[in-house]
């Protein structure tokens, strides 16, 4: 007997990663010898006190479960089915959920996989934690690492292509999902976390994460984190002053996650929250996060970004705002003629795109896409339109391969 | 006459620029010194740079613009991302004698590197800093498009889309009317335009055919870490050698730079001269660009590396190598204050064959006499 | 100037237009700039309004021109003008619709850098300093040069310096490193001359100085790592094998070998003996814990 497991099309251990959305998976015999028997077996998850759960289906139209029974074909066929984490139970460590295959109470085959979801930087586990910031440390390298095209691409001169038109929510995505495949690459068990910038972060605003802030501003690192080797534009350290008490309150005057969601249900007025609560939240802060030139030195930028894109997320989830055919998912401005080039759902977006010259910015730092393992959308030059459909709700293919720890999946 | 150079205060520069204008003798040395190394901007800060620069626009403002500033001024308009110098510069351009059609290419291309950097600044005051009146940049370059009349007409299909865009204030606006208007007048009465000179003939002055006397004191370092002579390296294939530094903030000048020497790499591949014909890019910052800054740097901007393609540090013989190229650049102790864009081309005898500087270069022109130059150099 | 830009007016056709829950109160720019003005209404309400100001701030050049008015009027309390700033801050990521008004906004702002509200000034210096505003710059450094005009304390002003690399603070700065009027100070100039690739030596020296205070030695760590990082490596070594070295350093060496040391690190046994050593005795948990990332990535 001889059981193969594809996981997201792959046999590869790269691609044992999953979330919420479901993915494409393929189960055979390739041991029963010509003419052998069927096989009956059932999958499950494999039972452990912490750790990530699956959940497993035939097909995309069927409920996914705790555990499914296949035939296996004696031919050695492959039998399709999809799996999930399931919503609720994700891993804390890479292979931390595995997949059993059972014949009756035999286990025939055992591959561990991860849950990866994105996080609550405040409630992240210390593994979790020290994993992001030894991933970005690395990403940054004394700012010769690839994090200054991160750096780059969030700049004045960028600042068009990416702000102030309905474009905001799709670029910033690609934006994070292109930093949160840099990261995998150096540790494929990270995932980017978020900042709910409407409660206390006491957790994250803490030496041993993203750092403690002085009354001047200069963010305080203990010995053992990387990120006091922070280095961006030749600076060394982060400068970072909270106007509020990150240990008791939220950012200053931002709307709550539930006045967020009820900005409105058509795209056109829940894009106000570009200004309240993502403005407003960048701005509770003296230091670089505070400047549309400077943000991007600054680590905590992507996770407040992580925020702004969940709770974009979780507004798609709410109101079933994920077809780019359909017109309150996004703002087409048709009316007007359309939106300033970069911000319509056909357009590419820059800096991926590689164009350069006006109306574009003058350079296009950093190449393409990076890719993933685990999914081939968006590509290397993705386009407005593909950061709609990010869990393949409409259609499954175009799945991006990440998911919010409190935003389910249908 | 105070003597121009480094140990001068500012207040004392300021004074030695009036004493200038008033000398009709001494009006070379306004354009002298509008050169990134002369030593009057040795140790000062870019921002201090910025508002002698400025103060020296100003002052040919005054006294009408003449052929030997006209390169500077049309650096600013081309890759300018300081709003006083860019004003400054707008404003110089209007004193010139004749109004080109070329002029407007770049005036537009002002108008889009200020769209997300303008300020207000004084055109009277040095520094030009305000906080009761001024103009804005972008309001100076409509003002000149206004006085190019029918120089500007290939301009006025952009200039009548910006009228619906929303990137303009109402003042703006007005203004955007006002030059539009008198382009137009100017169009209807039959003025001819005069197509007196283009900035790329400008930019591309082969400079004098140093030989490379001195240089064997200079020693480059690769972004692997390898070491190499300067003679070594740049003898027996023609080089095209352009240069930059990572910590540059004006993604108009390095970064473009950089992307730009990748598309000379492939065009020279399609050429046929990929392996005949290499391409360097030299830090002007070598203390701080390490191999590993250099890599990443050219990387993300799509550079190929390898032996024939390299970015390179100086470790030995800075001062030979700024001399040798006369490199516009000049430096706050190890760091740059400002410096121009500049793309050489080296002959196989390292020779500079042909100097592309200060304003955006075109890759075709800079491949052509890099093949030029290879070919005389076998022949 | 008509009072909507065409963006939003166009953009959400009456048809489509949903009404706003009432948590959210919708109010449009000039309501809310009245009721901020206002100074018969409470404070928290003219703040609640004055950051409504966020999404139109840049709709309207005289309305513009208003609300700076607000912004640097000196009768309006504190907390109203500090929201005024936080709204427009916020309005500059909608750019490029804010820049329109980025001329009016940045002179307004050039206006304040005397303010006699500390903290306003401070923000205010800060925004134009992360725009590398020359002005402020002169300022400042004039500040770090004759303390009766500084308009900041010296390590605020060498901070905000920090932001340009291309400033003239360098000389100022190691003179503060000399003579620093406090440590903060100290330490803010150091963190500048990071990124001078001339005071390598210097911050060789001071990491190799016990007497210094460890962490003005922890910051020259990321100094040499980000200007030598050959040179870090080599001394973060030393200070590990040092018996009598400071732990707080000894766990910043420990932490520059595992997330930035070479490979070969891992074939260095005299060094692998210690740090073994370390993960099991140190008296220090930060040492401790130092040692166990180092080992979890060298351990043979």
């Amino acid at each position: 007997m001889a059981i193969e497991i594809l996981i997201n099309g792959s046999a590869n251990a790269d691609a044992r990663f999953v979330s919420w959305a479901l993915s494409p998976c393929r189960i055979r015999n390739n041991g029963a010898g010509a003419g052998g028997a069927a096989l009956n077996v059932k999958l499950r998850t494999k039972a452990t006190t912490k750790g990530g759960a699956l959940v497993f289906a035939p097909d995309a139209a069927t409920k996914p479960k705790d555990s499914i029974a296949l035939t296996l074909p004696g031919t050695g066929a492959w039998v399709d089915f999809v799996m999930a984490g399931k919503f609720g139970k994700s891993s804390l460590a890479d292979g931390d959920a595995a997949i059993q295959v059972l014949d009756g109470t035999t286990v025939l085959q055992e591959l561990p996989c991860m849950v990866r979801i994105r996080k609550d930087a405040n409630k992240l586990a210390k593994g979790e934690r020290d994993r992001f910031v030894n991933a970005m440390a690395k990403l940054n390298n004394r700012g010769a690492g690839r994090f200054a095209d991160f750096r780059n691409m969030h700049t004045n001169a960028g600042s068009p292509e990416a702000h102030g038109a309905p474009g905001f929510l799709p670029w910033h995505r690609i934006y994070l999902l292109d930093l949160e495949r840099e990261l995998q690459a150096i540790d494929p068990s990270v995932t980017l976390p978020y900042w709910r910038f409407d409660r206390p972060a006491p957790t994250l605003f803490n030496r041993d994460f993203l750092g403690m802030s002085d009354t001047l501003g200069r963010v305080q690192f203990s010995a053992t984190n990387p990120l006091q080797f922070w280095t961006t534009d030749g600076v060394v350290g982060i400068t970072r002053r909270p106007l509020f008490s990150t240990a008791s309150a939220g950012a200053n005057n931002v709307l709550t996650e539930a006045q967020t969601l009820g900005l409105g249900s058509d795209y056109a007025d829940f894009m106000d929250m570009e200004s309240n609560p993502h403005g407003l939240a960048h701005t509770s802060f003296g230091g670089s996060i505070s400047s549309i030139g400077t943000a991007a030195r600054d680590p905590l930028f992507f996770l407040l970004h992580a925020n702004v894109d969940r709770l974009w997320a979780k507004w798609q989830r709410q109101f079933g705002r994920f077809d780019p055919a359909q017109d309150s998912s996004f703002d087409s401005n048709a009316a007007n003629g359309g939106n300033r080039v970069g911000h319509n759902l056909p357009d590419t977006m820059w800096p991926w795109n590689g164009v350069t010259g006006a109306p574009r910015p003058p350079t296009a730092p950093g190449g393409g896409l990076a890719a993933s393992p685990c999914v081939n959308v968006p590509g290397l030059q993705p386009f407005v339109r593909d950061a709609l459909d990010y869990q393949g709700a409409i259609t499954a293919t175009s799945r991006l391969g990440f998911d919010y720890d409190d935003v389910p999946f249908a | 006459m105070l003597a121009l150079e480094a140990s001068l205060s500012e207040a004392q520069f300021c004074a030695a620029v009036g004493q200038l204008k008033a000398d009709a003798s001494k009006r070379a040395v306004l354009a002298e010194l509008l050169r990134e190394n002369n030593p009057v901007y040795d140790e000062r800060g870019t921002a201090a740079v910025v508002r002698m620069r400025g103060w020296i626009l100003l002052a040919i403002a005054e006294l009408g613009l003449t052929e030997p500033e006209l390169l500077y001024v049309l650096e600013e308009l081309d890759n300018g991302h300081d709003a006083y110098l860019v004003a400054a510069a707008a404003r110089a351009l209007r004193t010139y004698a004749t109004p080109a059609p070329v002029f407007a290419q770049l005036l537009l291309r002002a108008l889009g590197n200020m769209r997300s950097r303008d300020d207000v600044v004084s055109l009277t005051t040095y520094g030009g800093y305000t906080i009761v009146e001024g103009s804005t940049a972008r309001q100076e370059i409509l003002r000149t498009f206004a006085w190019l009349g029918a120089a500007a007409r290939e301009a006025l299909p952009e200039l009548e889309a910006m009228r619906g865009e929303a990137g303009f204030s109402a003042a703006l606006k007005q203004e955007l009317g006002l030059a539009i208007g008198a382009i137009g007048a100017a169009c209807a009465e039959g003025a001819e335009p005069h197509d007196c000179c283009s900035p790329q003939a400008d930019a591309w002055k082969p400079a004098p055919g140093a030989a490379p006397l001195n240089m064997q004191t200079v020693t480059l370092e690769d972004q692997d870490g390898r070491r190499i002579g300067f003679r070594e390296l740049f003898t027996g294939k023609s080089s095209v050698v352009a240069f930059f530094y990572t910590r540059c903030t004006n993604p108009r000048k390095c970064s473009l730079t950089i992307e730009k020497l990748a598309r000379v790499q492939r065009l020279l591949r399609e050429k046929g001269f990929g392996d005949r014909i290499q391409t360097a890019a030299i830090t002007y910052d070598p203390a701080f660009d390490l191999p590993d800054r250099l890599r990443a740097y050219g990387a993300s901007r799509g550079l190929t590396m390898d032996d024939n393609n390299r970015m390179l540090r100086t470790v030995r013989g800075m001062a030979a190598l700024r001399g040798y190229f006369q490199l516009g650049v000049n430096f706050i102790e190890s760091v740059v204050n400002r410096h121009r864009i500049e793309v050489h081309v080296l002959n196989p005898r390292g020779e500079i064959a042909a100097s592309f500087e200060r304003i955006e270069w075109d890759e075709a022109a800079v491949v052509d006499t890099a093949i030029a130059a290879q070919q005389t150099g076998t022949a | 100037m008509a009072t909507k830009k065409p963006r939003r007016s166009t953009a959400k056709p009456a048809a489509r237009k949903k009404a706003k829950p009432a948590s959210v109160p919708a109010m449009d720019t000039k309501m809310a700039l009245a009721l901020a003005a206002n100074p018969k209404k409470s404070i928290a309400q003219r703040v609640a309004a004055a950051v409504q100001l966020t999404r139109t701030a840049c709709d309207d050049a005289q309305l513009f021109d208003e609300i700076l008015a607000v912004l640097k009027d000196g009768t309006v309390p504190s907390p109203v003008r500090l929201a005024v700033l936080q709204a427009l801050q916020a309005a500059t990521f909608s750019s490029p619709v804010f820049d329109i008004c980025r001329p009016a906004y940045l002179s307004a702002l050039r206006a304040l850098v005397k303010d006699p509200d500390k903290e306003l000034r401070q923000r205010v210096l800060g925004i134009l300093a992360r725009e590398h505003d020359g002005y402020t710059q002169q300022l400042l450094l004039e500040g770090l040069r004759d303390p009766k005009k500084a308009v900041v304390p010296a390590e605020k002003a060498l901070q905000l310096l920090s932001y340009d690399v291309h400033s003239d603070a360098y000389p100022v700065a190691r003179e503060i490193v000399r003579n620093p009027p406090n440590q903060r100070a100290r330490r803010e100039a150091l963190r500048l001359l990071a990124a001078d690739a001339n005071s390598v030596g210097m911050f060789e020296t001071i990491l190799g100085n016990k007497k210094e205070a460890p962490e003005v030695r922890q910051l020259s760590a990321s100094a040499l790592h980000s200007l030598a990082p050959k040179k870090l490596q080599d001394m973060a070594r030393k200070i590990v094998l040092d018996k009598r070295d400071d732990h707080k350093v000894k766990a910043t060496s420990l932490t520059a070998l595992a997330s930035f040391g070479s490979d070969s690190i891992a074939r260095d046994k005299p060094l692998i003996a210690k740090v073994e050593r370390l993960e099991g005795n140190a008296a220090s948990s930060a040492v401790k814990r130092g040692a166990n990332q180092f080992l979890s990535k060298y351990r043979p």
